[in-house]
């Protein structure tokens, strides 16, 4: 009986220690942050979303699409007619038209040497979701990075002491400081180096930085502020109808809660006559 | 009513039936819950062919455009979301309950005669089901659907002979593609018909030799061990039902994307392979004895494609393997340990399946294709071991009850 009680724990341990057990291989986890409109009792926050539809549509589109959503569903977010007419304008559509951004797909590829991907399923394309567009977008090397590089570089040699200064913030391994070189190199050659991306380096050059946009609601437009709000309008565009999926899960696992636990009532006092 | 129901009764025996099969139909009284897993996988099946029927009235076998149908399904169709998150979610739940089911059997000796053909019918279904999750991963068109399906029908090539051959009669061309799509799609649709048909000849042969129990015991007098199905297992079956319903819908309405690979939400891209191929959970422990099998060399391919497929077939031949005078497992204290070893053993080779092939453990120190080996031998040294076991008769097993 001991055994068998040893050999149950251990099951259930298999069940959930796996992923502590692993060690972390390839890229680095986004940091986690906060969401409201996570967890069963999340709601999304429309403030947010007016905001990040804002930067959407100016600074996103100007190489990317939503091509799931319609110019005028922004409209729930309180957006006027005449400024959904304004903004489908700015990439040359109409508000019945869908998200498409102005930019055809030859012409970002001999630009960035690659076809932008639409981002409508972004939030639930990548694994750490939110956290990974949202790292992705914060996660671009900041001017005090951006120099601390410049200056190691300025004798081609990365000592012991600064490697371990950079590896720090460029999250890579200090013990390997050929590694960072060839790392260092390349953010010295312009190429598009991001903390969060998986090898490091990607197409897209950082699309946000302090100010880029001025919030129509006044909002001051920080780097994580963007960031946060455009990641909640992607994670809207993603899953529109996640609040009316909530509000009726509500429903239901309240219904079938007190029908089963009714059900358990009339099986006791039915089996009650077999004994 | 009750003169239509004679004139009908008189034409084919329609009462005689209900009452003869289903309420009044003898069931041993002393099943546990693990009983109900029979009746929930049914349910399921049923949510599935309902679900995935009104998914069909609006899906379209395109590769060009099935991905955008799919969101289509989602943002458009009035409750379109909840009709393929009930799908998608439903096929997670058919298998957790369809492996509890094989679990319980195993563990009560429920395939012991003369329930030989039940088990049969049972594992074919299984096979089916596998069959048809596979197919149906496929058409939502995303990156792990065209990879996944890429990896698992290049399996066939290791067919001595004709495998080059086979694999592009299946495709429809030389690559999985359009043509591919469409006819998983037909599969995909047909499929679940032929399980229900097979349910209900499983059904026909479990009537025929009625419920094994957890005594593993023959019934002897039927008037004291065994209940009437209607209202006593309708009700437990019911209640059953209604627990499932909670958890399923807690995972459709609140994290329907649990189970599913982020991947899968970009659309499929022949050009691009993703850094890490995994197929759906429920194929995981299997996927990781295919791939367990690296040191035959030229062999490697053929060898773990049989290794994987022997692992469920060899559930046919465990009636003949278990040689011991007592079915349930409550009486042999040494099937028990092999049974639980079995199972860690599953799980663990489930969590080698999914992780990279050539990923490591405990810091590095241990590459998981060791552990997936380990977990290979063990799984077939299972039926080994039950056999040994039990045809020298090492194991002693203890007193069973002379009645329920």
């Amino acid at each position: 009986m001991k055994l068998l009680k040893i050999v149950q724990v251990v099951v259930l341990a298999a069940a959930f220690l796996p992923q502590t057990l692993l060690a972390s291989s390839g890229a680095v986890h986004p940091p986690a942050q906060e969401w409201g409109f996570k967890g069963a009792f999340g709601k999304f926050d429309n403030a947010a979303i007016k905001r990040g539809a804002q930067i959407a549509v100016e600074v996103c589109m100007a190489c990317h699409s939503f091509k799931y959503i319609k110019f005028d569903s922004l409209r729930q977010f309180g957006f006027t007619e005449a400024k959904i007419i304004e903004m489908a304008d700015s990439q040359g559509r109409t508000k019945n038209d869908k998200m498409i951004s102005s930019m055809d797909g030859p012409t970002a590829k001999e630009s960035f040497g690659t076809v932008p991907p639409d981002l409508s399923l972004m939030t639930k394309a990548r694994k750490g979701y939110e956290d990974y567009t949202y790292g992705i977008l914060a996660g671009y090397l900041n001017d005090a990075e951006l120099s601390l590089v410049e200056k190691v570089m300025e004798d081609d040699e990365v000592s012991k002491t600064e490697a371990l200064e950079l590896a720090a913030s460029l999250h890579v391994d200090p013990q390997n400081p050929e590694h960072i070189k060839q790392i260092l190199n390349r953010i010295n050659n312009g190429d598009n180096f991001n903390k969060y991306f998986p090898g490091y380096f990607l197409a897209m050059p950082a699309p946000l930085s302090d100010g880029a946009v001025e919030y129509a609601d006044g909002t001051e437009s920080s780097l994580k502020q963007m960031a946060h709000d455009v990641t909640s309008f992607m994670a809207w565009t993603a899953e529109p109808t996640l609040m009316e999926r909530k509000a009726l899960g509500f429903k239901v696992i309240l219904f079938l809660v007190v029908f089963t636990i009714m059900l358990y009532a009339v099986k006791r006092r039915i089996w009650a006559k077999a004994h | 009513m009750s003169k239509l129901m004679e004139w009908v009764d008189a034409r084919i025996p329609v009462s005689d039936m209900i009452k003869s099969q289903a309420t009044e139909y003898p069931t041993p009284k002393n099943l546990n819950y693990w009983w109900n897993f029979g009746s929930l996988a049914l349910f399921i099946l049923i949510v599935m062919i309902v679900t995935g029927l009104f998914l069909a009235m609006h899906y379209k076998p395109d590769a060009d455009t099935a991905f955008d149908i799919v969101e289509h399904i989602m943002r458009d169709v009035n409750y379109g979301w909840l009709l393929r998150y009930l799908h998608a979610n439903g096929a997670t739940f058919f298998f957790i309950v369809i492996y509890v089911h094989i679990l319980r059997g195993m563990y009560y000796g429920s395939y012991r005669a003369p329930r030989e053909i039940l088990w049969w019918i049972g594992i074919i279904i299984f096979l089916m089901m596998m069959g048809t999750g596979f197919l149906g991963y496929v058409l939502p068109w995303g990156q792990m659907s065209y990879w996944g399906a890429a990896v698992i029908t290049n399996l066939m090539t290791a067919i001595p002979l004709i495998g080059e051959d086979l694999v592009i009669w299946i495709w429809g061309g030389f690559s999985v593609g359009d043509a591919t799509l469409n006819r998983f799609f037909v599969l995909h649709f047909l499929l679940p018909l032929v399980i229900f048909a097979l349910v209900i000849v499983h059904m026909w042969a479990l009537h025929a030799v009625h419920s094994n129990n957890p005594d593993g015991i023959d019934i002897v007098d039927e008037a004291k061990d065994t209940l009437p199905f209607h209202p006593y297992f309708t009700i437990k079956d019911l209640y059953g039902i209604g627990v499932l319903l909670i958890i399923y819908c807690w995972f459709v309405f609140f994290a329907p994307n649990a189970f599913l690979e982020p991947d899968n939400y970009i659309p499929a891209n022949p050009m691009q392979t993703p850094a890490h191929i995994v197929p759906e959970w429920y194929f995981l422990p299997f996927y990781a004895i295919l791939r367990s099998i690296d040191f035959l060399g030229a062999f490697s391919k053929l060898a773990g494609v049989i290794a994987m497929i022997g692992a469920i077939c060899i559930l046919f031949i465990l009636p003949f393997l278990d040689r011991s005078p007592v079915r349930s497992f409550r009486y042999r204290p040494m099937s028990k340990s092999l049974f639980w070893i079995f199972v860690v053993n599953s799980i663990m080779l489930g969590w080698v399946g999914y992780n990279p092939a050539d990923a490591t453990t405990f810091g590095g120190a241990l590459p998981l294709i060791i552990l997936g080996r380990t977990g290979t031998a063990i799984y077939f040294g299972y039926f080994v071991m039950l056999w040994v076991i039990t045809a020298l008769k090492i194991e002693k097993p203890l007193p069973v009850p002379k009645s329920l």
